[in-house]
């Protein structure tokens, strides 16, 4: 599809669900598509450097914390707006990304994924165990409060359910853009080049160490930013929930089941599987927990036995193969005339 | 003018010596092959010129800079571009994307890398597979592909590691003529081979490894002729048969 | 509490710690796959320990009958119809990534389902033999970890016995060694495969019974042990039966006298960031080959 048809599907998809909050009003719905959006959003950040570079990242949350908890404490001990905030925590995302990623790319794939497992693990119980840096309370185990400040959207709170709506679908759209970009640059030649065979992606030229860790500091950036914005939507940070690896693996899982690499793949797994959990969810109670966390399981184990490409290959091809049907049939309507 | 220079190369895994003194150099502009029996150290040779083995001893020298230890990127900037023995293609992408990969080495834009890809494609004859998977190809036109991913990097020296093994009598003649064509658009080539066949009509100098060590060198005729050269590859009866010309 | 006390206390859960990671670098010896579902697996096998007793009110230890073959069986299966397929799929690649990924999915699926059918209450077995503990000079020890060690250890050396004069333990070796090779001397490679993941399961059996007594059983209590097994594993070298047990053993010590000079919380990312200091340093273990990684 030319760029011109990409941008046009792009504008209507975006329309479209900007137009959500105006037929769903009810807050508890308005909160399922935000959170619907929200995993999309870290499922495509997560993406990055999981799926563009082939880095499986299983401790990602450390850096939707350090998003959240950055942006908090600045609010709370120095008044600092959440919206500088957020980018504040998302460098130090980015940095610390960038010097866990140094040492540890050189590691083979397992390797890789389990440096990974044990960094996120051991800083969500620092997390939990420190309940104060320096003179700022960071509250430890019992997690951090964003004090309630009403309807005030110079610091990132609003009335109402909406207008979270409009940021996250704002942030998803950016990382989608971002994505695309990267795809079609350079780095992203060079990052699906080293995925499918690193020594020849580095006789070519590419400084294949560098181009990964390009893309852990971006992924690592984005996901921080989610954490901002969780931490302002749901005004309250725990470790096992910003930090722990549920949320690590939820990130893994929905990218996979979309399509690991893709630009849209995440998105696709995120929407798909999250509005399965919603509406599990809710058909069977609060009483059930952690079901959507089984259905992303099993989709993720279905996925990889029957298409470990992931959902949006198959699903883009049917799509044009309807297109193309769809033409033809007007072309056949048109000479027929 | 010699391009690359090689002096005293010695490479050795734990007790191995796979690389035992190995000196050459290479005239720019010339195509140089390396030849030897199997297990020589051919492409030991070439690991280490293009930076993916480092040397326990020894220099190498391009174009009057030394360029030991560098990384094999680094190589690829500096116009040090190779070939790999088994090849290594990006599968699941095209052809024009995989040869895409090479031409970014000199420019950051993709609009400019295509292009550029598109004209080493029409060079190396892939120009009509150019939206085929790279691993729908042939194996012939996987050599090809070889070739003009590392031709896109726009190199001032090329290292072909066996590129026509496995190739028909027809598709070496193929071969040869694009390895003429790339020699004239002012690359120099250093190549390794085993079909004989190519080296003769091709390189100008010949350098003969066996056992890690060069044992010979000189024009194609010259080294086909050499002794020793005979005893490595066949062993002493045709080397004594052979000394009686 | 004293330093040789924490020492031998160590040891003792060293053992267990050393014989989950021994199932876990059987697997991956064998078949190079990361079984990011080990953990989950442990805890299914507390689950089931936990139920044999409260079940037949007998001594939690004779639950090894039940749960061993069980565990061996439920991984014989996972192998056989989940793992095996992906495998096939992915035979050529060095690493076989799928495998892992599908193996991080059942660990989510496991947990959840856990959560699910469990909830999230602590169990534990507890006996007259609770709180038993037996004293040499400084040192005190309770019976269940006591009994823990012997058992891990006997199982541990039963093992080692089978894998190097059995049959079946000599075809695995093989293929961990070299999988064509084997394959072309007549031993049905799959096969191994699914009796090698029973295997490493079955292990995650005994290390349950043990500890059941002596540890809460709860739906994430594979974490935490997953996690260990894996730098224990690391730590002793991918595929290596004597790193494995050297590497529990130095874990299980690391982390009892951690705990004699910082919070139990903080030993955890003691031993966790330790690790990845380690990893830099010496990624293929203290046993493994730098070839192999």
């Amino acid at each position: 599809m030319s760029i011109k048809g990409q941008a046009i599907w792009g504008f209507g998809a975006v329309a479209a669900l900007a137009a959500v909050p105006l037929f769903l009003t009810q807050p508890y719905y308005l909160h399922t598509v935000i959170m619907i959006l929200f995993y999309a959003f870290l499922a495509s950040s997560w993406n990055i450097v999981g799926g563009f570079a082939g880095q499986l990242s299983l401790g990602h949350s450390a850096y939707a914390a350090i998003g959240g908890y950055t942006s908090t404490l600045l609010f709370i001990h120095t008044g600092l707006t959440p919206w500088v905030g957020m980018l504040v925590g998302g460098l130090i995302a980015a940095i610390i990304a960038v010097l866990v990623g140094m040492p540890t790319f050189r590691l083979r794939g397992a390797y890789y994924a389990l440096a990974t497992v044990a960094f996120a693990e051991g800083f969500r119980v620092i997390l939990e165990s420190t309940k104060h840096v320096g003179k700022w309370d960071t509250g430890g185990a019992e997690g951090l409060m964003v004090p309630l400040k009403g309807n005030m959207p110079s610091l990132m709170q609003f009335m109402g359910k909406a207008p979270y709506y409009y940021v996250i679908l704002g942030m998803l759209v950016l990382v989608v853009l971002v994505s695309w970009y990267i795809d079609r640059s350079k780095l992203g030649y060079y990052l699906t080049a080293l995925r499918e065979d690193e020594e020849a992606a580095q006789a070519l030229g590419s400084n294949t160490a560098i181009a990964k860790l390009q893309a852990a500091a971006i992924s690592a950036f984005f996901t921080a930013l989610g954490g901002t914005f969780y931490a302002q939507l749901v005004r309250f940070l725990e470790p096992p929930a910003i930090a722990g690896a549920d949320l690590s693996s939820q990130m893994v899982l929905l990218a996979i089941v979309g399509g690991r690499g893709t630009v849209l793949g995440p998105v696709l797994g995120g929407v798909l599987l999250t509005t399965l959990g919603e509406l599990t969810r809710a058909k069977l109670g609060g009483s059930l927990l952690g079901i959507h966390l089984i259905l992303y399981g099993i989709g993720v184990m279905v996925a990889i036995l029957y298409k470990p490409q992931g959902l949006i290959d198959p699903l883009m091809a049917g799509v044009r193969k309807l297109a193309r049907v769809v033409n033809r049939s007007r072309a056949a309507a048109e000479t027929g005339r | 003018m010699v391009i690359l220079e090689a002096k005293n190369l010695v490479k050795r895994f734990g007790g191995l010596i796979a690389t035992n003194d190995v000196s050459l150099s290479v005239e720019q502009g010339s195509i140089t092959g390396v030849i030897g029996p199997n297990g020589a150290g051919k492409t030991t040779l070439f690991a280490l010129i293009s930076g993916f083995h480092t040397l326990s001893s020894g220099e190498i020298w391009f174009e009057g800079k030394r360029i030991d230890g560098l990384k094999p990127y680094d190589l690829c900037k500096r116009g040090v571009a190779r070939t790999f023995q088994v090849v290594k293609p990006f599968a699941s992408k095209s052809v024009l994307y995989n040869v895409t990969v090479g031409a970014f080495a000199r420019t950051n834009r993709t609009a400019e890398a295509e292009r550029s890809a598109l004209e080493v494609l029409k060079l190396t004859g892939l120009y009509e597979k150019r939206d085929a998977l790279a691993k729908s190809l042939t194996i012939v036109d996987r050599k090809r592909l070889e070739v003009a991913k590392a031709l896109a990097t726009g190199p001032k020296l090329l290292l072909l590691d066996e590129v026509l093994a496995g190739l028909t009598p027809r598709e070496v003649g193929e071969a040869v003529e694009l390895v003429r064509t790339i020699r004239e658009q002012g690359v120099t080539i250093l190549m390794i081979e085993h079909v004989m066949q190519a080296v003769m009509a091709l390189c100008e100098n010949v350098h003969v490894i066996h056992h890690g060590v060069k044992i010979a060198e000189g024009t194609p005729m010259e080294v086909t002729r050499n002794e020793t050269v005979i005893k490595a590859y066949l062993g002493e009866k045709y080397a004594a048969a052979a000394g009686s010309q | 509490m004293g330093l040789t006390n924490a020492v031998v206390n160590g040891i003792l859960m060293g053992s267990v710690y050393a014989l989950i990671a021994l199932g876990l670098t059987l697997i991956f010896g064998i078949m190079k796959v990361v079984n990011f579902a080990h953990g989950a697996l442990l805890m299914i096998a507390m689950y089931a320990a936990y139920f044999t007793w409260l079940l037949t009110k007998a001594n939690p230890y004779l639950a090894l009958v039940v749960v061993a073959p069980l565990m061996f069986a439920i991984g014989y299966l996972l192998q056989r119809y989940l793992i095996r397929p992906v495998f096939k799929a992915e035979a050529d690649t060095r690493e076989p990534i799928s495998a892992l990924l599908l193996t991080a999915g059942l660990m989510v699926t496991l947990e959840n389902a856990a959560l699910l059918v469990f909830g999230g209450d602590y169990l534990t077995a507890k006996t007259s033999m609770t709180g038993v503990t037996y004293h040499l000079g400084s040192v005190s020890v309770s019976a269940a970890r006591l009994y823990a060690f012997l058992i891990t250890f006997a199982a541990g050396g039963v093992f080692h016995l089978f894998l190097k004069h059995t049959e079946t333990g000599r075809a695995m070796r093989a293929v961990g060694q070299d999988r064509s090779a084997s394959s072309l001397m007549g031993i049905n490679v799959y096969k191994i495969y699914d009796i090698a993941f029973g295997a490493g399961v079955a292990l995650l059996g005994v290390a349950g019974v043990v500890l059941i007594p002596f540890y809460y059983a709860q739906p994430s209590v594979g974490q935490i042990f997953g996690t260990r097994a894996f730098i224990t594993v690391v730590l002793g070298g991918l595929g290596s039966v004597p790193g494995a047990l050297v590497g529990g053993l130095l874990i299980g010590v690391v982390e009892s006298v951690a705990a004699q000079f910082m919070e139990a919380t903080w030993t955890q990312v003691l031993i966790n960031y330790g690790f990845l200091v380690f990893l830099f340093i010496k990624p293929s273990g203290l046993f493994g080959s730098p070839y192999d990684s």
